[in-house]
């Protein structure tokens, strides 16, 4: 028998079939990346602590946007470009020398002896309330203080007024676009803030520090203490 | 002077269309590599802020969105809405059942992080409320949905 010459296969239409596929790939994906800012919201506690300290007023800075999307800071109007200096303000204008403005939070030395008698305390007070959340979180702030002290050149940083905190309140009306411009100035401060401090200290790139990173977690926790991050949103108004 | 051109008729010859599949295969593939499937059909219509200090969101499968926006459908109205998954939500209870619902085995709710995706020009009483619904239920991982601009 002869042998037969296998025809060729015909493969005009493998365009087609692969434009379909590309087609179909076109509709059913996007090319956004998903971005955003991460905060985290306060615990809810079922027996919350009978907190009655009197904060004193240079300890905060209150931002206020109401329905019109007009902001109140510090009791003036101002616009929302003027925002990032009065944040930066706050946290670094009495940093280095004491009470420029005695309208901002006041910065005090912490070096391990103190560390060690706040650490103390605590273990006395956690003795009679060993389930005491509030004092657990304590005394793991102070021993994270205590190694930052120890890994500093002088043993001893600056450290931000315990209360000093910034307040967002917002009215129901306010636009979540103006909301979410504050929130990336008040990042955009303490990014900026930590990223002076990761060079000084010879850190790390501050944006490469991953929280899932065990190596990296005690250089995230020093730069929390080294330029907090407190936020306190109130109850909207309606 | 004719001697190269002997007589006969010239066509012109076909363009070679054999290697075509394989430009659109490229194509395909740089659809494949560049892209992302959609999560869902959008009920909402959602035009995100812009933030300077977005960060990508790097485990997407440890992250439930809620969307809210003006409805598409003009028929649901024009006060903004939730959308969880395809469905708009009722109301902001919803929420909270919706994200108890989507927990993953071995994992607990703290640790999955909810992202909200929300309009621009909606109110923050819709939002607080949905902050607060999450609050209750211990989901305090949150990460407010923008794009990132220089």
């Amino acid at each position: 028998m002869a042998r037969r010459e296998v025809g060729e296969i015909n493969a005009g239409s493998m365009a087609d079939i692969a434009f379909l596929l590309l087609i179909f790939f076109l509709v059913t994906t996007t090319m956004e990346v998903d971005a955003g800012i991460g905060r985290q919201l306060p615990i809810k506690l079922e027996n919350p602590p009978d907190i009655n300290i009197e904060i004193n007023k240079r300890n905060v800075l209150e931002i206020m946007a109401n329905s019109n999307d007009q902001l109140l800071v510090e009791n003036k109007w101002i616009e929302i470009d003027e925002l990032y200096d009065i944040v930066l303000d706050f946290y670094t204008i009495n940093k280095v020398n004491k009470d420029v403005d005695i309208n901002m939070p006041n910065y005090t030395d912490v070096d391990v002896n103190i560390c060690n008698t706040e650490i103390n305390k605590l273990n006395v007070l956690l003795e009679k309330d060993p389930e005491n959340i509030v004092f657990k979180t304590e005394k793991n702030k102070w021993e994270t203080k205590m190694i930052l002290c120890k890994s500093i050149d002088g043993g001893s940083y600056k450290e931000m007024n315990k209360q000093a905190i910034i307040q967002l309140k917002n009215q129901g009306g306010t636009s979540y676009g103006l909301y979410m411009e504050i929130q990336n100035i008040l990042k955009q401060v303490v990014n900026e803030l930590r990223v002076l401090e990761c060079e000084r200290l010879g850190f790390p790139d501050y944006f490469e520090l991953k929280e899932q990173n065990p190596d990296d977690q005690e250089y995230i926790a020093k730069l929390r203490v080294l330029v907090p991050e407190r936020i306190i949103e109130s109850k909207i108004d309606r | 002077m004719s001697k190269f051109r002997k007589g006969g008729k010239k066509g012109i010859p076909g363009v070679n269309t054999s290697a075509l599949p394989d430009i659109i295969f490229m194509l395909l593939f740089f659809f494949m590599v560049a892209t992302t499937m959609k999560e869902v059909d959008m009920q909402v219509e959602v035009v995100k802020p812009e933030a300077s200090q977005a960060v990508p969101i790097e485990n997407k499968d440890d992250v439930d969105f809620i969307y809210i926006g003006f409805p598409i459908d003009a028929a649901v109205g024009t006060e903004p809405r939730i959308q969880l998954d395809d469905r708009l939500a009722p109301n902001t209870r919803a929420v909270g059942e919706w994200k108890l619902l989507k927990v993953r085995e071995g994992k607990t709710v703290v640790k999955i992080v909810t992202s909200l995706k929300v309009h621009e020009d909606v109110g923050m009483r819709l939002v607080s409320d949905v902050k607060e619904e999450l609050r209750d239920i211990n989901a305090i991982k949150i990460n407010y949905s923008a794009d990132k601009v220089k």
